[in-house]
């Protein structure tokens, strides 16, 4: 029993995705809008996880990852949309705005290198608002505040066994389910794999001490540039995930600063550089906030009875007193996330609390 | 990697008579205070040498300037009888190029105004049903920056309107009604530009103008202006291109002289150093720190390690192999995998060494690696600076007294307040007066 256990422990991440992987065959409802919510849930989890490459691992705080996700998210809709001359497949175009917000995170990363902690923050805050912005304007390009629209199912045209791929991605949510349920799979093996490697540990060393990481060789330009650029690629993935599941890009508002804090705060919650923390920080926020929230409140009203409206008895006005009640009660008393790092967990036991 | 390159371009003297490093008359000064002045010290291959003096008297600051971290005031320092600057290549000129193009391209798109080039690019070829080629799009762009008048299309009907979609000048109901008025207002706006006083060309009306129309004509000053639009894109354009590229470059340029000497560069060509105060990754295991050592000997990056290649595979087990090798050298083989913050200064400081020792360097600096350390550990660090000296490095360690580094210094140089006051062997050094007084706190 206990070493069933403990290999459970030490596989959390096979156990899920085997757990998740069945989910839809037994629970209906993920066939229906919850499988929606829970989709969007994953690609927030992906989010989080691009962003924990940079706060986390690198330890620069950054405040725009929702920059990148909208530019993810953007780039695959100009390519796709029957607005314009592309239309190329989903992957292909996934594919090239990964590539392509890789190349702004690399470009943004460059000249802000010499910058550490709140001067870092505030240049991508800065940076957030300007794509959010540039995103409004460029009316042309972009559709303004109206947004990219219809952004075609993965796999529209493709036809495999008899089966319309983007039809069945059109009429079943389920499809969106087990793609982003994928996608999230593989980047947590990814992350795994970073954490790990030459990369990772470069990564830490820049964090916890620069100038002894120089003195072995380890440049931290090109270590910093890396952080950012995988972070933007991450982001940009999910971005791909969420236009193909809303078949828009929403408008450029979705992409704004509270997108970019709420992930930062899921990170934080669920403990600096670690993955499965991260994963439960951002179930935590985000599934409490679009699928515990609802379900509750229409619970609340069935038992009150559709007479009292009051909004003190509906759990959405009170969400963010409940939000930061958690985050305070966490930071007291978990200061290094719900299932923090290794590597943070043995710092603040050397420290003390 | 640019170290090496400037090893390469440097030229080479012979090898034998230039030391493995060479301090030559290197001043450090900090505003008004002098750290270090007018310092004169070499250090032969595979030799001991050692840099004592009290506290305050410029021995940290010495290892700065060595390793990159300082540029001195005055002076320079040489390894194998290079500096250790990168120097300005091919290389780092085309990455300016190409940084300054990318710049250009972004502030040209913004001046042309790119939200209408791509309407009139990308846009408008759909509304006309065209196919989306590269002659279309060429076509599209060169009638863009010549300001050309187009056709649109909205709620079913047709507009001619400027190249950038701005200025709808007629509104028809049918398609080649809306091209022959195209075509005659492209007509007198090309006139116009040609000269305030010439008459539209006859060939050019002819094929304009159907007989059945009634000729079309604009107001004088809207002439004008789609005359005037042409020149002014195209001058932003290039402004916006030429300006970014020459920002772009420059800026390139500076950030790239600001790390000429930058420390990594110098780890790189072979020099490693410990800190006085030890600076380990603390949240690391200890086997992990020294593999931050090793990062250069495992080959590929991000995409290859993420798709496991043997290459990549077979540098981490190699490079595992070697920081276990480095950590049974320094004594800690039985603590690979304890977290490296939890060491005892004694362990941190071998640790420490090990992380040097494992990126291969051949010159090591070692700054006060006896500090605050117990008998029994002072003597343990100075076997395993024996040790260091065998395998073939050379090793510049500093101290504040003589006597346990005498024992396998080759030479030793003292400091006093940033000024070199004696060298010698280590006998020498022993009854030296003015050492002795300053090492020892007391006057004779």
């Amino acid at each position: 029993m206990a070493a069933a256990w403990k290999w459970i422990s030490q596989r959390w991440e096979v156990v899920a995705l085997a757990l998740l992987a069945v989910a839809p065959l037994f629970v209906p409802a993920l066939g229906g809008a919850l499988g929606g919510q829970v989709t969007t849930l994953f690609i927030y989890c992906i989010l989080a996880l691009g962003l924990n490459v940079m706060v986390g691992y690198t330890g620069l705080l950054h405040l725009g990852i929702a920059a990148f996700f909208g530019i993810g998210a953007y780039v695959v809709a100009i390519l796709t949309v029957p607005l314009f001359p592309f239309q190329i497949g989903w992957l292909a175009a996934a594919a090239v705005s990964i590539a392509v917000t890789a190349g702004v995170g690399f470009a943004l990363g460059g000249p802000v290198l010499k910058l550490r902690g709140d001067a870092l923050a505030i240049v991508t805050l800065a940076f957030g608002e300007v794509v959010k912005v540039t995103l409004r304007n460029l009316e042309q390009v972009t559709g303004g505040m109206k947004g990219l629209n219809p952004v075609p199912p993965p796999g529209a045209g493709v036809t495999v066994a008899g089966t319309d791929l983007g039809l069945a991605f059109a009429v079943d949510p389920r499809w969106f389910y087990y793609l982003a349920l994928a996608a999230l799979a593989g980047v947590v093996w990814a992350m795994r794999r970073l954490e790990n490697s030459r990369l990772g540990r470069a990564w830490a060393a820049v964090r916890e001490d620069e100038p002894a990481a120089a003195a072995l060789g380890i440049s931290a330009t090109q270590v910093k540039l890396s952080a950012f650029a995988m972070s933007a690629a991450v982001a940009a993935l999910a971005g791909c995930l969420y236009a193909a599941t809303l078949s828009t890009t929403a408008d450029p508002n979705a992409y704004d600063f509270n997108r970019s804090i709420l992930v930062l705060c899921a990170v934080i919650l669920g403990g600096l550089g670690s993955i499965p923390g991260t994963l439960l920080g951002v179930a935590i926020l985000v599934g409490f906030d679009t699928v515990l929230i609802p379900a509750a409140d229409s619970l609340i009203q069935q038992l009150s009875g559709a007479a009292d409206r009051s909004s003190l008895l509906s759990l959405a006005s009170w969400r963010l007193a409940i939000f930061g009640l958690a985050l305070v009660l966490v930071m007291r008393y978990r200061p290094a996330g719900l299932i923090p790092s290794r590597r943070l967990a043995a710092e603040w036991g050397r420290g003390g609390r | 990697m640019g170290a090496r390159r400037a090893m390469r371009t440097r030229p080479v003297a012979s090898a034998a008579d230039i030391p493995l490093l060479d301090i030559d008359r290197v001043s450090m000064r900090f505003g008004s205070l002098v750290a270090v002045s007018d310092l004169d010290l070499d250090v032969p291959e595979r030799q001991v040498v050692s840099l004592i003096g009290p506290d305050g008297a410029g021995k940290t600051t010495v290892c700065n300037c060595v390793s990159g971290i300082c540029s001195p005031t005055s002076g320079s320092v040489r390894f194998h009888g290079h500096r250790l600057t990168q120097t300005f290549g091919p290389r780092v000129f085309w990455m300016a190029m190409g940084i300054g193009l990318l710049v250009g391209l972004l502030t040209a798109a913004a001046a042309v105004d790119v939200d209408r080039l791509w309407l009139a690019v990308v846009k408008r070829g759909m509304v006309l049903d065209e196919p989306f080629t590269f002659d279309t799009v060429r076509r599209r762009l060169r009638s863009y920056f010549r300001g050309e008048l187009a056709i649109d299309q909205l709620a079913g009907k047709w507009r001619v309107v400027t190249a950038d979609g701005r200025d709808v000048l007629a509104i028809r109901r049918d398609y080649a009604d809306a091209v022959s008025l195209r075509n005659q207002l492209q007509a007198a706006v090309t006139a116009r530009r040609a000269g305030p006083g010439t008459i539209p060309d006859a060939s050019d009306m002819a094929d304009a103008a159907s007989p059945s129309q009634p000729q079309a004509s604009l107001p004088d000053e809207v002439l004008d202006r789609l005359a005037a639009g042409k020149a002014r894109v195209r001058i932003r354009g290039w402004a916006g291109l030429v300006a970014g590229w020459v920002l772009g470059a420059a800026g390139t340029i500076a950030i790239w002289k600001r790390g000429r000497r930058s420390p990594h560069a110098v780890a790189r060509a072979g020099i490693a150093r410990t800190f006085q105060q030890p600076r380990l990754f603390p949240e690391m295991t200890v086997l992990e720190n020294v593999l931050v050592g090793l990062d250069r000997t495992i080959p590929g990056g991000a995409i290859a390690l993420l798709l496991g290649t043997r290459g990549h595979r077979r540098g981490e087990e190699e490079a595992r192999r070697r920081a276990q090798e480095a950590l049974s050298l320094v004594g800690l083989e039985g603590d690979a995998e304890r977290i490296a913050g939890g060491l005892s200064l004694a362990g941190r400081r071998r640790l420490e060494i090990a992380r040097a020792l494992a990126t291969g360097a051949t010159l090591i600096l070692l700054d006060e690696p006896t500090a605050g350390l117990e008998a029994e550990e002072v003597d343990a660090v100075i076997d395993l600076i024996g040790q260091i000296k065998q395998r073939g490095s050379a090793v510049l360690v500093t101290g504040d007294s003589i006597d346990p580094l005498a024992r396998i210094s080759d030479r030793m140089a003292v400091l006093e307040q940033g000024v070199k006051i004696a060298e010698g062997s280590p006998a020498e050094m022993k009854r030296h007066r003015r050492v002795i007084e300053i090492t020892t706190g007391v006057p004779s």
